[in-house]
């Protein structure tokens, strides 16, 4: 995958990398061959059952290829590792601890948090705008904001490789944009690598350097679709004519399985 | 427009809802006079047998009798709340214990299912007579009768605490390459906290039934034992004081036990999140913030 950052180094790979599950009947991801450039935004798009999520899961290490190997800054994956970090579609917040209290969470599994770390969290807390609920339990938060907490965390751990797992799926369409537009400048700012799992075509298009579509049963790649659009990006960006051809392009794929 | 628009108008809210309170206050506490007068004069003119359903005056001369005159109930109130305490300790231990270890044993969990499901449908005051006979009498047998009653409620809901871990959020902690131990300390624990601090509820509330059919077949000492005594004389006035002692006690380790929820499992409860969080917060700017 390439396109404006043709001139940076590959921090993901993949190579025929195939996936199924135990009884072996299910294929849920079939030779999927990929490069993704350090700082770029992935999106991975299709419908359920493609293999995004388990692509996903993949690269994170948290389940293991059946064929093929992932390589992630230049060695093989073999399991959870630090230099990349996971966010879910459920916020998973531990509700007894405050929001500061789970943004520090995956540094106190490293070890024990420092001063810096807890600073870090704090301004990582104000980064997602949330400075004034850092001793706010996440019953006392809305479901948004649980997720700009679950969003801090994610960044928390420092990893430059950053997976999201349709984080703001289960979140209401004004808020989800909201987030989408917070995510994207978070990501520029830290410039970390970020890969982005959804089913919603002009949400991946909208954040992503480059979008992987997927195609189901068995779940394969179909198509990687560049997005040469410029940023910083707003919201009217989606009503523009390139805008809309890549929509197109991306539904042309789908509608062809 | 005379109907003030209530949602505009939270003070108004809460002034209503007050006034609310109090008159349902009002009104159970004039049901509740009205109960106590029926049974008082029903019992003077004969149409309750004042053998078996004394007055209402007389189990309040007999309240002032064996707590004040004689003072005689103080020595079996402690009797049978220390058995109560001690059987409800050694229980939940045991209870809390045993669940950790086979919800985190799964070999252990299937290997033990069908005995936990023939003691679960077994009740276990049957098989009082039977530590009786085994321990001999005196507080060896009482409290593990009591033990016996309090230790199921603690032993499923640890072990449903322990089993029924969130599939995300192990993710979560396997994704940040949390250790096991990690995993317990920070995941499970705490997460199984309040399903453990329902089941001791119910287990204390078990403890003070079991201490007293430990008492009926002693006959030695407690409460159990003196309602016993009380109901043999025909002493119904005082074994009516000490069933109603025995209604304040359980009253109050049911708001004790709520109290102490309240701060074990804190997050459960809107005051307790509030608390708390004012707590974490004041305690951060003490040490004059982060920074």
């Amino acid at each position: 995958m390439q396109s404006q950052a043709a001139d940076k180094e590959v921090v993901v790979t993949g190579q025929a990398v195939g996936k199924t599950f135990s009884d072996g009947s299910v294929i849920a991801l079939q030779d999927a061959n990929f490069n993704i450039k350090r700082g770029s935004f992935v999106s991975l798009v299709g419908p359920s059952g493609c293999g995004k999520s388990t692509l996903l899961r993949l690269i994170s290490g948290l389940i293991t290829a059946t064929s093929g190997e992932i390589a992630v800054h230049g060695t093989k994956v073999s399991g959870p590792r630090p230099d990349i970090s996971m966010m879910f579609q459920k916020a998973t917040l531990l509700e007894w601890r405050t929001a500061l209290e789970n943004v520090l969470l995956p540094t106190e599994i490293a070890g024990t948090p420092t001063r810096a770390d807890k600073n870090r969290a704090l301004d990582l807390l104000k980064l997602v705008g949330l400075e004034d609920f850092a001793f706010s339990f996440p019953a006392q938060l809305s479901g948004g904001m649980q997720q700009r907490v679950a969003l801090a965390r994610l960044l928390q751990t420092g990893a430059d490789i950053l997976l999201l797992d349709e984080p703001f799926g289960a979140l209401d369409e004004f808020t989800r944009e909201h987030l989408n537009m917070e995510l994207m400048r978070i990501v520029e700012e830290v410039g970390a690598t970020t890969i982005f799992v959804t089913h919603n075509i002009a949400e991946a298009i909208f954040l992503a350097d480059q979008v992987v579509v997927m195609t189901s049963r068995p779940g394969r790649m179909a198509k990687i679709v560049d997005v040469d659009l410029e940023r910083p990006r707003s919201l009217s960006l989606q009503t523009s004519v390139a805008f809309n051809k890549l929509v197109e392009e991306v539904r042309e794929t789908l509608g062809e399985m | 427009m005379s109907i003030p628009d209530s949602t505009l108008n939270p003070e108004a809210v809460r002034h209503a809802e007050r006034s609310m309170r109090s008159q349902r206050i009002k009104l159970h506490a004039g049901i509740f006079i009205t109960l106590i007068l029926l049974w008082e004069f029903g019992s003077r003119i004969g149409w309750l047998d004042p053998l078996f359903y004394p007055r209402p005056s007389n189990i309040m001369r007999s309240f002032w009798l064996i707590y004040v005159q004689n003072g005689n109930v103080w020595y079996h109130l402690y009797a049978t709340m220390s058995l109560v305490f001690m059987g409800w300790i050694g229980g939940s231990i045991l209870g809390v214990g045993l669940g950790a270890l086979v919800g985190f044993n799964s070999l252990l969990r299937r290997f033990l299912k069908p005995y936990v499901i023939v003691l679960e449908a077994t009740p276990r005051i049957a098989v009082a007579p039977l530590l009786i006979a085994a321990l001999g009498f005196g507080a060896g047998s009482k409290i593990a009768i009591i033990m016996l009653v309090c230790f199921f409620a603690p032993f499923i809901n640890t072990l449903s605490g322990v089993i029924n871990v969130d599939e995300d959020r192990l993710e979560l902690f396997r994704s940040m390459r949390a250790s096991k131990m990690q995993v317990l300390r920070k995941l499970v624990f705490p997460d199984a906290i309040p399903i453990i601090m329902a089941g001791e509820r119910l287990a204390l509330t078990a403890a003070l039934s079991g201490a007293l059919v430990a008492e009926f077949i002693q006959r030695d000492e407690g409460i159990g034992s003196l309602i016993l005594v009380y109901t043999r004389n025909l002493n119904m006035a005082s074994a009516f004081s000490c069933i109603f002692t025995l209604t304040i006690l359980g009253f109050l380790i049911f708001k004790g036990m709520e109290k102490i929820d309240h701060y074990v499992a804190f997050w459960k409860y809107e005051n307790g999140r509030e608390r708390v969080s004012a707590k974490r917060r004041a305690a951060m700017s003490q040490v004059g913030g982060i920074r």
